[in-house]
């Protein structure tokens, strides 16, 4: 491979794992923006997505890669795994959302992220109790279908997953930007007392924005597992992480920024792995983080601050 | 009770013209004991004023009007129902319409999406449409600027949104906290202007008011609250005369 | 809980019912201290000594986390590298994995004993042989040192962010550990590493010595917490934690009190690094990562944030829960499954679910018991209005002559200068002008919106003039931070009072005091005799001011201020104002929410203080009292000032009249002068 191939492979990886931490990002920035909480329960909710996904494909069959499906069998396949594991993962968020974090909401000082550590280290240990630490084998129903370009590759699973994701944000974009809810939650975010002066219950928006942040870490569950074709209980501290960043790196509580962050750190974390070994991108990605918020805390696209003036 | 001013007046008879009530409330902001047996009558049609200094009980009121706090003892009712275990949402959708201090609009969001959110108890349609020409004819700059962002106005404009928002909520009555707040003169005598007119067309108003003065001018009745208690009632012409009112809050010093 | 607590107080107190509390309490900590003493005779069993003396560790590694978390308030959640760091410090300079070629450059360090020269064949090496003894002092100074490294980044950011920075350190030094193997041996971890000696007689493997060594680390550091936290140190932490932004105002320098809440937290994990690393005489990486972090989030939330013998505790229950509750709980299920034929019971193996109850704990807490097992603050219950209700003083200040009178240099004391403050597109003021002469009272008047707190943030440091110059006393203010700005003799109050309210009507007047008093960390440790004449002047210049408030105050010093009547909570912080010694006091309307007789109250007694010569400005609403009191008046109006003047000046200033008095207030005065 040349220099250009493999710049133009870990562009080609950068944008899926991009895709991805974008979809997970998003989590972060709904709860942020409207609750100014840090939600640590995030990290894991992602894990149990992939293992929920994985349980579903095996469900229908997929054993690691000994089955590939094409056409309607597969679609199908596919929209059952993201479908069972975005919808279990948003009732986990909205469970957490009303029976844990709801009892603390005017609480003063950190309890209610101290919670969500809590939360978090429950799900990692159930999952752990339950199925394992080994790192298990996340069925791939997709045929080996490859797209050379120059030396380097472009796979099926790359194009599908960069689309599922572009579908997923552009039709949450389109639901804050243009309907009522979207725009009651994009509200909410910038003055919650405001918003629900206006009529906004607020307690419903809030458990809207767990329900769609938590499916779509669901979704990057799936994606998690297509990529690496693995699923293993201690996936979620890293993503989380990196996820995070993105979220800053956009803008905290800005959805357009988490997606342009995720992308960004994606492509970062490609970039950073192939000059100094993948050993280092949490320490890349970490400074990373630590750099945005000394210099440039409001992120690329700005913050959504509430209004206080 | 230390405190206890002069010429408390009887409480007014609500009656069938009554539109909100407060009978007996105390509320509790916190820790705080922030409304003591308060007694507030708002006709129909009417323009109350609330004046007071500051963390006199105002906020708490209007915290109570919108149940964001709710009384611990005491009776809310509008349009003779008692609405103290509403919800806010169910209040704005009974009519009852906040424009909030600082105005408070949703700075990231257009000026016409801060008007859709004044509606949003409301269902798309005909007078939906009638509202919006209504706000749009009693303030011409809104409508020029419905794309722009309400976080690029100056406050004044902001002010204007900030009704307009309400208006869109087709209410029947409109509690303003510290309408003039932060505003230029020229903005307070437009804004005064404004609020009448809008009460000339039928919608009664509450409005917490720490400008005395132009609060009294345009307002038929008030109330004076301090330290939690309302220490003094009438109508707008009888406590512009009361001496107490004018020592402590109409300017009027002490030789 | 609470008829728990009772049966406990009641088997456990009765019998002592008769001695001074304060002799109880050293009769029980004496039998504490000889149980844990006689613990290795009594139970000579090594696997529960070792598990003793792990737990022992924890607590060290929890108290010091308590300094960072429950003392100062600030969430971190990569304590744990600190703890790497002393392990690996003591490691790497006690083992065979780092040997340099011999050179004369180690020759001193040789004579010290530090290292020694061997030969493995080829050239002579040189094996670091750093005592156990040295390492625990020069450890918890090169962790204070990392801790103050990784703290830096990180004081500007919010609470929640620095839980996320911190994480990251925290895994961030386990992945460097990992991968830089030719200083820690990587994944594989570092081994053969001395154990200590005492005499020359190694502790060898036996777990009793460790024991002894970590019942006396313990002891120490709950000896240093206790005194820190009653110290200024521990005051200004709790401010701090409390509310920043009001700790500043106070004098309390920010970046210097994080930072050495850091670097002292640090230091107990750098300590407990040396100690469990010379236990186990080996370090891998993964006995660092955020498992050990969050294991010690869990003891400190269980034992209660900021309560020091509320974390020893939490490590201890958590350390029994783990070598010896869930083993057994585990045995009898197994038994009662075998018992009943049942071999699911049999499978359950509650040790593997640690972690996942040490999840619940947090989750538990935090709904129900946030303020631990035992509580840091003890809640006083608030008391009623009624309680707090005195008789209006008319007067002044009662007790004036404990308050050294003020003598201003003539001039003024406070002068700006075209200050001009912008918020976005927002003007809040517009070069605005102002002059307070020494030992005179200023007030500024103005509509709600017009400035005027704008005006005191920004002479007091809290937010920054796009141009201008404020001086006090010839000296630039502008640039200082708000610590600086006390330091020069300038106290403010807040409109919506900012008090620290978890702590007691004392500690926010003595926290009024910081900048004024010097003792540092060591001094407040020992209790030098300069530390103790410093406290007990401090004290007393505290009940001093309090007095002044006479029957308000006195009888509540004990009480948290939040408990406390609006209006006392207002007393509090003028109180806590003045306790710094100001030159000038900045009151930001001193009478909101007070009724007209509490008013004239404390306008008399703010007059009082005028008359000791003390210099005042003032923002107030309530034109009576401006009156009373001022000898000047500035009126902004949309961040301009419109008037400026005596009294009765600006009373009759026409564009006063329209902007802000109005139009009745303009009627009444032409009636007034027709009647002339």
């Amino acid at each position: 491979m040349t220099a250009v191939d493999l710049f133009v492979q870990q562009l080609i990886n950068g944008l899926s794992l991009g895709a991805m931490y974008s979809l997970l990002a998003l989590g972060f920035t709904l709860v942020y923006g409207i609750m100014e909480l840090i939600n640590f329960s995030h990290f894991n909710v992602f894990m149990v997505g992939c293992m929920i996904a994985m349980l579903t494909l095996q469900a229908m069959g997929l054993s690691g890669q000994s089955v590939i499906l094409s056409g309607a069998p597969l679609v199908l396949t596919l929209l059952a795994g993201f479908g069972v594991s975005m919808v279990l993962c948003g009732f986990i968020g909205v469970g957490i959302e009303r029976f844990l974090l709801r009892p603390l909401r005017d609480v003063k000082g950190p309890a209610a992220m101290i919670t969500t550590i809590g939360v978090s280290y429950v799900l990692f240990n159930l999952v752990l109790l339950t199925l394992g630490s080994d790192s298990k084998n996340f069925p791939n129903p997709l045929p080996p279908v490859v797209f050379p370009i120059g030396g380097a590759v472009l796979r099926l699973r790359e194009v599908l997953i960069w689309i599922t994701a572009a579908v997923m944000m552009f039709a949450l974009n389109y639901f804050t930007r243009y309907t009522k809810l979207g725009k009651a939650m994009r509200a909410t975010a910038q003055d919650p007392e405001a918003a629900r002066m206006m009529g906004v219950e607020v307690d419903r928006v809030i458990m809207i924005s767990f329900f769609i942040g938590s499916a779509l870490a669901g979704a990057s569950g799936m994606i998690f597992g297509l990529y690496y074709n693995l699923a293993k209980v201690d996936i979620g501290f890293a993503a989380g992480l990196r996820a995070f960043t993105a979220a800053v790196l956009g803008g905290i509580g800005n959805v357009p920024g988490a997606m342009l962050g995720g992308v960004l750190i994606g492509l970062i974390e490609a970039m950073s792995a192939q000059a100094l070994g993948s050993a280092w991108s949490d320490v890349v990605i970490f400074s990373l983080l630590v750099l945005v918020l000394v210099f440039r805390p409001a992120g690329l696209l700005g913050r959504l601050a509430p209004n206080k003036s | 009770m230390p405190g206890e001013g002069p010429g408390v007046e009887p409480e007014t008879r609500p009656s069938a013209d009554t539109l909100l009530e407060f009978r007996d409330v105390n509320t509790y902001y916190g820790d705080m004991h922030a409304l003591k047996d308060v007694n507030y009558t708002i006709g129909r049609g009417e323009i109350v004023s609330l004046l007071g200094g500051n963390a006199c009980g105002k906020s708490t009121t209007m915290k109570t009007i919108m149940g964001v706090v709710r009384p611990t003892t005491g009776t809310v009712t509008f349009d003779g129902v008692a609405i103290e275990k509403l919800p806010t949402s169910e209040r704005v959708r009974r009519g009852i319409v906040p424009v909030l201090e600082a105005r408070r609009l949703f700075p990231r969001m257009t000026i016409y999406e801060n008007l859709e959110m004044g509606a949003y108890t409301r269902k798309r349609g005909a007078e939906f449409d009638a509202d919006l020409d209504r706000v749009y004819s009693l303030f011409p700059r809104v409508k020029e600027r419905q794309g722009q962002l309400a976080g690029t106005l100056s406050g004044g404009e902001q002010q204007m949104v900030a009704i307009g928002r309400a208006l869109m909520a087709h209410p029947r009555l409109i509690c303003m906290d510290e309408p003039s707040m932060g505003l230029s003169p020229l903005y307070v005598e437009q804004v005064f202007d404004i609020i009448q007119e809008i009460n000339r067309q039928g919608t009664t108003i509450f409005m917490v008011e720490q400008n005395a003065n132009m609060a009294l001018s345009i307002a038929h009745r008030a109330y004076v609250l301090q330290t939690g208690q309302v220490v003094l009632s009438g109508t707008a012409d009888e406590l512009r005369e009361n001496p107490m009112i004018r020592e402590a809050y109409l300017g009027e010093m002490q030789a | 809980m609470k008829a728990l607590d009772a049966m406990f107080t009641s088997i456990a107190v009765r019998p002592f019912a008769g001695m001074a509390p304060e002799r109880r309490r050293a009769l029980g900590l004496l039998v504490l201290a000889a149980v844990l003493l006689a613990f290795p005779y009594i139970h000579d069993n090594d696997g529960d000594i070792d598990s003793a003396a792990n737990a022992m560790s924890y607590a060290v590694l929890a108290l010091g986390l308590n300094i960072v978390v429950g003392f100062a308030g600030l969430l971190d959640l990569g304590y744990a590298a600190f703890f790497a760091i002393g392990a690996y410090y003591y490691g790497i300079f006690s083992s065979f994995q780092v040997m340099p070629p011999w050179s004369g450059f180690w020759d001193p360090f040789a004579m010290l004993g530090l290292v020694e020269k061997i030969n493995r064949g080829g050239p002579d090496l040189v094996h670091f042989t750093l005592s156990f003894w040295l390492a625990l002092p020069t450890a918890a100074v090169v962790t204070a040192f990392f801790g103050i490294l990784f703290g830096a980044p990180t004081l500007r950011l919010r609470g929640d962010y620095l839980a996320i920075v911190t994480l990251g350190f925290g895994e961030i030094v386990p992945i460097v550990a990992r991968n830089v193997d030719s200083v820690t041996n990587g994944a594989a971890g570092l081994n053969g590493i001395q154990a200590p000696k005492l005499f020359g007689h190694s502790f060898g493997v036996s777990a009793t010595p460790y024991y002894y060594v970590g019942l006396a680390l313990v002891a120490l550091l709950i000896f240093v917490s206790l005194r820190l936290r009653d110290s200024r140190i521990g005051r200004a932490w709790m401010a701090i934690r409390e509310d920043a932004t009001a700790a500043s105002a106070m004098g309390i320098n920010l970046t210097r009190f994080k930072l050495m809440a850091f670097a002292i937290g640090a230091a107990f994990a750098g300590m407990t690094g040396v100690y469990f690393v010379a236990k186990l005489q080996t370090a891998t990486p993964e006995m660092f990562n955020f498992a050990v972090s969050s294991m010690l989030l869990v003891m400190v939330v269980l034992g209660g944030m900021g309560s020091v013998w509320g974390v020893v505790l939490g490590a201890v229950l958590l350390q029994l829960l783990q070598t010896w509750f869930l083993p057994e709980l585990t045995g009898w299920v197994h038994q009662l499954g075998a018992a009943l034929g049942a071999p699911l019971l049999q499978q359950i193996d509650f040790v593997n679910s640690t972690q996942l109850i040490f999840g619940v704990i947090l989750v538990v807490m935090m709904l129900f018991r946030r303020d631990g097992l035992i509580p840091a603050t003890r809640k006083m219950p608030a008391l009623s209005y009624a309680a707090q209700h005195a008789e209006v003083r008319r007067g002044g200040f009662v007790n004036l002559d404990r308050i050294p009178r003020w003598s201003p240099a003539p001039g003024n004391a406070l002068e700006v200068r075209g200050v001009t403050v912008k918020f976005g597109g927002l003007v809040a003021l517009n070069a605005v002008d102002l002059t307070v002469p020494a030992g005179g009272v200023v007030a500024v008047i103005g509509p709600n919106g017009s400035g005027k707190s704008t005006l005191f943030n920004v002479i007091t440091g809290l937010v920054e003039a796009n141009a201008g110059s404020i001086k006090f006393e010839g000296a630039e203010l502008l640039g200082l931070a708000p610590h600086q700005v006390l330091e020069r003799g300038v106290a403010r109050t807040f409109q919506n009072i900012r008090l620290f309210p978890n702590l007691n009507v004392l500690e926010n007047v003595l926290i009024g005091q910081h900048a004024r008093l010097r003792s540092g960390p060591f001094a407040s440790v020992l209790h030098t005799p300069g530390n103790r004449a410093e406290e007990a002047a401090a004290t007393g210049w505290a009940m001093d001011i309090i007095g002044l408030f006479g029957n308000r105050l006195m009888p509540r010093i004990a009480q948290t201020v939040s408990g406390l009547s609006y209006a006392n909570r207002r007393r509090v912080e003028i109180a806590r104002a003045l306790a710094s010694r100001p030159k000038i006091l900045l009151l930001d309307e001193p009478t909101a929410g007070m009724n007209p007789a509490e008013t004239l109250e404390l306008a008399e007694q703010i007059k009082s203080l005028h008359e000791l010569g003390l210099t005042i400005l003032l923002i107030e609403h309530k034109l009576d009292v401006v009156t009373r009191l001022a000898d000047r008046v500035v009126v902004l109006d949309h961040g301009d000032k419109i008037a400026e003047g005596r009294p009765d000046e600006v009373r009759r200033n026409e564009e006063v009249l329209t902007a802000y008095l109005g139009r009745a207030a303009r009627a009444a005065l032409m009636e007034e002068d027709h009647a002339r």
